[in-house]
């Protein structure tokens, strides 16, 4: 395998933003996620929980409100007072329309899925009608005297149910007037100076509202009387979200205290019909509040300010008790946030409104197996880049020799060039970029930093060629056929002669750069590409799928090699296919072509295919055996998958040169420290 | 972490729990690093206030400008406009509404805020148009939106919340898993506070001492 000496990085500062809504799709089985900065990502719960697709945020948008409408539309509303829809296809927003109602905190779309219903600060409701291509205002519910914070509508699509705060009024759709205002307790059984803020409305159709507050409650309350039916306290802190199955037999609802609670309607005794609503199960998978959940037909999705997304299938609704019924927990992103000049040894860094870049730090010393080197010298802050303008970064690269920096925002490319004279390195931004590069959802360069290649959102990709001072235009493919199906992800052969691009529903494309046109196109699969690599000399393609397939193409014979058709013969180990982070990023030995070095966020795996590959019954992570081993048990035991998981959890792990690693860790505890407080929680023995 | 290093402080009262008492650090140490914490967050939240107090200074002053300057400006426009109007009535009297309001809403980049800018054309005696500037400002969506999150700050994390804003918990939690997870395995990390019941433990010591002379 060889021996490594290994930069340890810890100094990537990312913090991911906070989660603030989800909104679950049944028909297309995905999650729309939007974040305290505005981002919206969309998770596809049936290719493995992956992060397909994501929107960029923006300073000015605090999304309070996140629906997906009929024929797969996703509309989200927050604080600025806007609606807008996002266009899945495109990967970029349609239009946003100014609702005149000042900040909008909720909205939910029709049972029917054809209007849209937005809760104001100026505590109007209003009623816009879905048309094909827009949203139309059609009209304003009775005004009511606080913001309307929490919107729910009964699956007739009759009423309305609306909490604001210390009241929940009760609309007839057709009038737009308000029929009954029910007011709600400040504290559960006593006095309390707080107003209760209801957090979250649900209607169910038998005409009974749910309510949850920030006291603490869930009420129910019968919306024809309107008088509460029953409370239920359960938590000392606000109780932030609640969502309702399809069946509406059970309910879910978050708490600030980081707690989820499943409510389950049960019969009262075995063999009667009556039914009523028990609270079954705690999930304690957050330490901050949870400010949203979601119900799916068999999982109940949570997510908060402590960033995690949990997915938490429920075992009754499981059908095969198998690995699928596990609980996910999202932390880590999904696509790579760092990238690598090797030459230089410096590491570029992606945040959402910043880039940084730090120089390795190097060490004189040696030692063996296991051991710490002092270091000579210490890792070096060389750039902090601040971006202009309030849009987050979508992308960003650094070319193989340092001298160049790329990144994009939703509506820019810039570029940037890098002189290094003895310590001192300066900046010149590269000023007149192309019209045509409006935003970039991959920005690569090339192996000998003399190309540029974009992926734009609208499909096509450019390659641009790098001059001293300035870019030359060489060409742009036009987008194929097929529709969107993720970001799309880049892959340029060392030798420059070979561009792969993922994304789309007609597989993986390779195209030739030195003849400028399409190569061929790698067979579709349908699991969505998470890595992409083309590795040196022989020009294979290695891809990794969020299944956790790994193939490997050869890209001069348009043919998949013969080491992946005896791997998909094997199959995998049923071990690497219960991984449940994604591989993020794919790399090579330039002397070892048998190597393959990949990672994903809790392990580092160096597959040999000159060794044999592992079935079920062999033992997957053997780490090595001591040395005074027999041989024997070496080659018992010794298989091609090479898989270390000292560092973790990696955001980013890479070659720099034959005999030195760079791991980017993030430990969850950084993470923790710098998110907001959570509530104060009485420990026994602390 | 807080404290670098657990300090092992002989407690008189924790004799009998010797084996099984959680390890004790100074309560002073971690108070004084939670306080340097507040501190730094109030300081930051001061800072915020003092930056967009400055902006809304810097607007009002503007403002009193703008309307200093747009008081001069209509009165010599009214002149000649009722000399104008007066003359035209006499010319056509269709030609009087001539005043025009054009609403153009400008389009800016996908992103930033929307402006409207409302353009009032003016005929003037001379034939020359004057043109009429009124931006509706983003002032007041800016202060809506500014009120909303402010609301939704006090409600989450307002006085009234329990909050920890120390990260004794986090913290503690760390410290006593270090401890469980080490070779040598230890108690869990406890924070004490010894100021408290100085009084009490004063009264409970004196009264020990004249129970033992007693018997």
């Amino acid at each position: 395998m060889g021996e490594f000496k290994v930069h340890r990085v810890r100094f990537f500062n990312y913090v991911p933003p906070g989660i603030r809504c989800v909104a679950y799709n049944n028909q297309s089985n995905r999650l729309a996620v939007s974040r305290t900065d505005g981002t919206v990502e969309i998770y596809n719960l049936s290719a493995n929980y992956f992060q397909e697709k994501f929107f960029p945020g923006h300073e000015s948008r605090a999304t309070e409100a996140l629906c997906w409408a009929e024929g797969q539309r996703l509309f989200s509303a927050g604080l600025n007072g806007e609606i807008l829809e996002y266009d899945l296809q495109a990967l970029n927003i349609k239009y946003a329309m100014d609702a005149f109602g000042g900040p909008i905190w909720s909205m939910i779309a029709s049972p029917s899925g054809s209007q849209l219903l937005v809760g104001c600060e100026d505590g109007s409701v209003k009623l816009f009608q879905i048309t094909p291509d827009k949203i139309q205002f059609e009209r304003n519910f009775d005004p009511q005297k606080s913001r309307v914070l929490s919107l729910s509508w009964h699956p007739s699509g009759t009423h309305i149910a609306a909490g604001s705060i210390d009241y929940i009024s009760v609309f007839d759709v057709k009038s737009g007037s308000a029929i009954h205002k029910m007011i709600v307790d400040r504290q559960y059984m006593g006095v309390s100076k707080r107003k209760c803020i209801v957090w979250g409305v649900a209607f169910l159709s038998d005409g009974t509202v749910i309510s949850v507050d920030s006291a603490g409650k869930v009420q129910f309350w019968d919306s024809a009387t309107g008088t509460l039916v029953k409370s239920h306290l359960i938590a000392n802190a606000d109780v932030q979200s609640i969502a309702v199955a399809d069946q509406e037999d059970s309910f879910v609802v978050g708490t600030a205290e980081g707690t989820v609670f499943h409510f389950q309607l049960v019969s009262v005794t075995s063999n009667s019909t009556e039914k009523q609503w028990v609270r079954t199960k705690p999930f304690q998978h957050h330490t901050h509040d949870v400010r949203t959940v979601a119900h799916s037909p068999t999982a109940l999705i949570s997510g908060g300010t402590d960033t995690h997304l949990v997915i938490r299938p429920l075992m009754e609704k499981v059908e095969v008790k198998n690995y699928d019924a596990a609980l996910r927990k999202i932390t880590f992103p999904h696509r790579r946030l760092i990238s690598c000049s090797r030459k230089r040894q410096l590491l570029l860094f992606q945040f959402a409104h910043h880039l940084e870049l730090w120089r390795l730090g190097s060490t004189a010393a040696t030692g063996k197996n296991g051991d710490i080197l002092p270091l000579s010298k210490n890792a070096d802050h060389l750039l902090h880049l601040k971006t202009k303008g309030p849009e987050n970064i979508i992308c960003s690269s650094i070319s193989p020799c340092g001298s160049w920096i790329a990144y994009s925002t939703a509506s820019r490319v810039f570029l940037y060039r890098l002189n290094y004279e003895h310590d001192n390195i300066s900046l010149q931004r590269i000023s007149k970029m192309p019209a045509f590069l409006r935003s970039a959802l991959q920005i690569l360069f090339s192996e000998d930093s003399t190309k540029l290649f974009v992926a734009s959102n609208q499909g096509s990709l450019h390659i641009i060629r790098l001059l001293e001072g300035s870019f030359k235009h060489l060409h742009t493919f036009q987008p194929q056929s097929g529709t969107v199906e993720a970001m799309c992800l880049l892959a340029v052969s060392p030798d420059g002669n070979w561009l792969a691009a993922s994304g789309t529903s007609a597989g993986v494309h390779v195209y030739n750069v030195k003849h400028l046109k399409l190569h061929c196109t790698v067979p579709a699969y349908n699991f969505p590409v998470t890595a992409l690599a083309i590795a040196p000399n022989t020009n294979n393609l290695v891809i990794a799928h969020s299944d956790q397939q790994v193939f490997e193409y050869s890209i001069p014979d348009k043919q998949y090699t013969e080491w992946s058709r005896n791997v998909q013969k094997q199959g995998f180990h049923h071990l690497w296919l219960q991984r449940d982070t994604p591989i993020t990023h794919i790399s090579f030995h330039p002397k070892r072509p048998m190597h393959i070095l990949l990672h994903d966020a809790y392990m580092f795996c160096i597959i040999d295919k000159s060794l044999p590959l592992p079935n079920d019954k062999t033992v997957l992570y053997n780490p090595l055996p001591p040395t005074n081993e027999s041989d024997v048990f070496r080659r018992r035991t010794g298989h091609a998958f090479k898989i270390s998981k000292i560092y973790k959890p990696l955001l980013f792990m890479d070659l720099l040169d034959e005999g030195t690693l760079v791991a980017v860790e993030r430990p969850l505890d950084d993470i923790i420290a710098q998110l907001p407080p959570p509530i104060k929680k009485k420990k026994f023995g602390t | 972490g807080a404290a670098a290093e657990p300090l092992e402080e002989d407690e008189e009262g924790d004799d009998e729990l010797d084996d099984e008492a959680p390890e004790e650090l100074t309560f002073a140490s971690a108070q004084a690093e939670a306080r340097e914490e507040e501190r730094r967050v109030r300081e930051t939240v001061l800072r915020d206030k003092t930056l967009l107090k400055e902006k809304r200074k810097r607007r009002e002053e503007l403002f009193i400008e703008q309307k200093v300057r747009g008081k001069l400006l209509p009165d010599t426009i009214l002149a000649q406009l009722t000399t104008a109007s007066q003359t035209d009535i006499k010319k056509s009297p269709g030609k009087l509404k001539e005043v025009n309001l054009q609403k153009k809403s400008e389009e800016c980049e996908k992103g930033s805020n929307t402006k409207k800018v409302k353009v009032q054309k003016v005929q003037s005696v001379s034939q020359k148009s004057y043109v009429a500037l009124r931006l509706k400002d983003q002032d007041l969506r800016d202060s809506r939106q500014q009120a909303a999150k402010a609301f939704i700050h006090d409600s989450l994390y307002g006085p009234g919340t329990k909050r920890t804003t120390d990260s004794f918990l986090l913290v503690n939690k760390f410290l006593s898993l270090d401890n469980k997870r080490s070779p040598v395995k230890k108690a869990a990390a406890q924070f004490l506070n010894n100021a408290w019941g100085v009084q009490r433990k004063q009264n409970a010591k004196r009264f020990k001492r004249r129970w033992m002379v007693r018997k």
